[in-house]
């Protein structure tokens, strides 16, 4: 770990004596900022006291990037969130990298980079993006994201010309990653009576191909990943052996209407080591989505999807097990740069976004949620 | 009399006509002094959406934009098949990943003409071209 932040650092400041010596004519500046809102029928989500309604959702980001040549750019995004018991007021480096294209074929990342898995995992905390307000949480799942969302380390990318074929662009990517200290899996091992020094690290490693077909608005591809991870905590340590995720995923999109679907499979096994006692836990997930988004007017985007969770490895018709949503959602552009949206949820089972110390009376198997969200990106 | 104002209508009209139609054309322009005459249909789009950073002869490819306006609109519409919406989204989603930085924007058509003429490489889009001697049209071949 420590091996990385110093490449991270000499990277850095190696990209930043150049950034100084020359002029800062294309220097350019972007960020966003958001405020959500959560009101559900039952049940408090995503660390939310949302059965009563909660404005606890902030999040912004700025960044900055520079070409320095014609082969090299730096850059470096701050983000910050706070989403109920989640996240915080710190600023956090989203993501730092050098940027290396030798050609269109090949180019080199280093730094903290955003990790490709599926078709949205590195741009889901960009809001401005997107016409809903929640991704399909059976596999983008909002409270866990940052675990996934960078590594500390290297990406190889390029985009591929097949001729008639259409074109293939590839990324492969090999680091470290750490669990957010402020994210769901750190409150739900502190919920087991777990606390650690550093937050549990593992190794890291994966590959994403797209292939964006001859059938003009059709893309189809595929991430693979393999996740590690180890903590030594203060009652006991945390095992992950190498985890596999498999993604597959297709997009089609013409004119007003954009089609999206996809199928991801994470089969692990964590290990809770404490003194004399091992705990392990067998997951074998299984998440799939099909959506819909339509432009109506020029303003106003209209989309629909169906999210869908289970974990195989255990008794499926247990709640618990399972997360199924139907979510309707509407956003309207005031400008190029301010947008509001709304969004209706069908939640039905607890297996995803629900926490104890939120719900301690227990939870229903049926919620109905409204979200709102305003945002700004420039 | 009548007769008179349907003719000064028409007069008006023919004469509004041409100015129209000038604001919907879109020519694709590079410096006088780049070697690029004719660039395909195809690479145009990738240049612009950022998958391609080189002309065919390897010269380094520079896209650049105009904020917004009809020309704007009518360059993403017949070119790369977005509006200026679905454009800017292309784009941020590279810039807030980390994957590309923006094409640099300008406000005014005179504003991009000049940095192209001075800018070996880059390449842009107008309604009309003041002064031929800078700046050369390419002609889009594969449509």
């Amino acid at each position: 770990m420590f091996r990385c932040r110093r490449l991270l650092l000499v990277i850095l400041a190696l990209c930043a004596s150049p950034l100084f010596a020359q002029d800062l004519e294309n220097l350019q500046i972007h960020g966003f900022a958001t405020q959500g809102f959560l009101f559900t029928s039952n049940n408090n989500y995503l660390t939310m006291k949302s059965s009563s309604g909660s404005l606890q959702w902030t999040e912004g980001a700025l960044n900055m990037t520079d070409p320095l040549s014609d082969h090299l750019r730096v850059g470096m995004q701050l983000h910050m969130y706070q989403m109920g018991e989640l996240g915080g007021p710190n600023v956090l480096i989203d993501w730092a990298l050098g940027d290396y294209k030798i050609s269109d074929q090949l180019g080199f990342r280093a730094g903290k980079v955003k990790v490709p898995l599926g078709l949205f995992n590195d741009s889901q905390d960009v809001d401005s993006l997107f016409v809903w307000i929640l991704p399909p949480q059976g596999c983008y799942q909002v409270d866990n994201r940052d675990f996934n969302l960078a590594l500390l380390g290297g990406e190889v990318y390029g985009e591929l010309d097949l001729g008639r074929k259409g074109s293939v662009g590839y990324r492969g990517y090999l680091g470290e990653n750490r669990l957010d200290e402020n994210g769901g899996y750190m409150l739900q091992l502190y919920s087991y009576g777990f606390t650690f020094p550093t937050p549990p690290s593992g190794r890291i490693f994966g590959g994403d191909l797209r292939w964006n077909t001859p059938w003009k608005p059709l893309t189809v591809g595929s991430s693979l990943q393999y996740q590690s991870l180890d903590g030594e905590g203060t009652e006991g340590n945390v095992h992950l052996p190498p985890a596999f995720l498999q993604t597959y995923y297709a997009q089609w999109s013409k004119g007003r209407l954009e089609l999206s679907a996809e199928y991801w499979r994470a089969q692990m096994t964590p290990m809770l080591l404490t003194e004399g006692l091992t705990m392990q836990i067998t997951y074998d997930q299984r998440s799939w989505y099909p959506m819909v988004t339509y432009q109506l007017t020029k303003k106003l985007h209209l989309g629909t999807y169906y999210s869908h969770y289970v974990n195989q490895a255990a008794d499926t018709s247990d709640p618990q097990n399972y997360a199924k949503d139907w979510a309707v959602s509407g956003r309207y552009n005031f400008n190029s740069n301010i947008y509001g949206k709304i969004e209706g949820h069908f939640l039905h089972g607890t297996g995803l976004g629900y926490y104890a110390q939120q719900n301690p009376d227990g939870l229903k198997p049926d919620t109905r949620m409204l979200a709102a969200r305003i945002g700004f990106a420039f | 009399m009548k007769v008179t104002i349907h003719t000064s209508l028409m007069a008006l009209a023919i004469l509004l006509l041409p100015g129209v139609m000038r604001a919907q054309d879109v020519l694709i322009v590079v410096s006088r002094t780049s070697s690029i005459s004719e660039i395909s249909e195809a690479q145009l789009r990738e240049i612009f959406t950022g998958t391609r950073s080189h002309f065919n002869n390897g010269t380094r490819a520079f896209p650049v934009l105009l904020k917004g306006g009809p020309v704007h609109e009518v360059f993403l519409r017949r070119h790369i098949g977005d509006t200026p919406d679905e454009y800017r989204v292309r784009w941020r989603r590279a810039v807030f990943t980390g994957q590309g930085s923006m094409p640099k924007e300008f406000a005014s058509e005179a504003a991009m003409l000049d940095f192209i003429a001075a800018t070996p490489g880059a390449i842009g889009y107008v309604s009309r071209i003041p002064d031929p001697d800078a700046i050369k049209i390419v002609i889009i071949s594969g449509r």
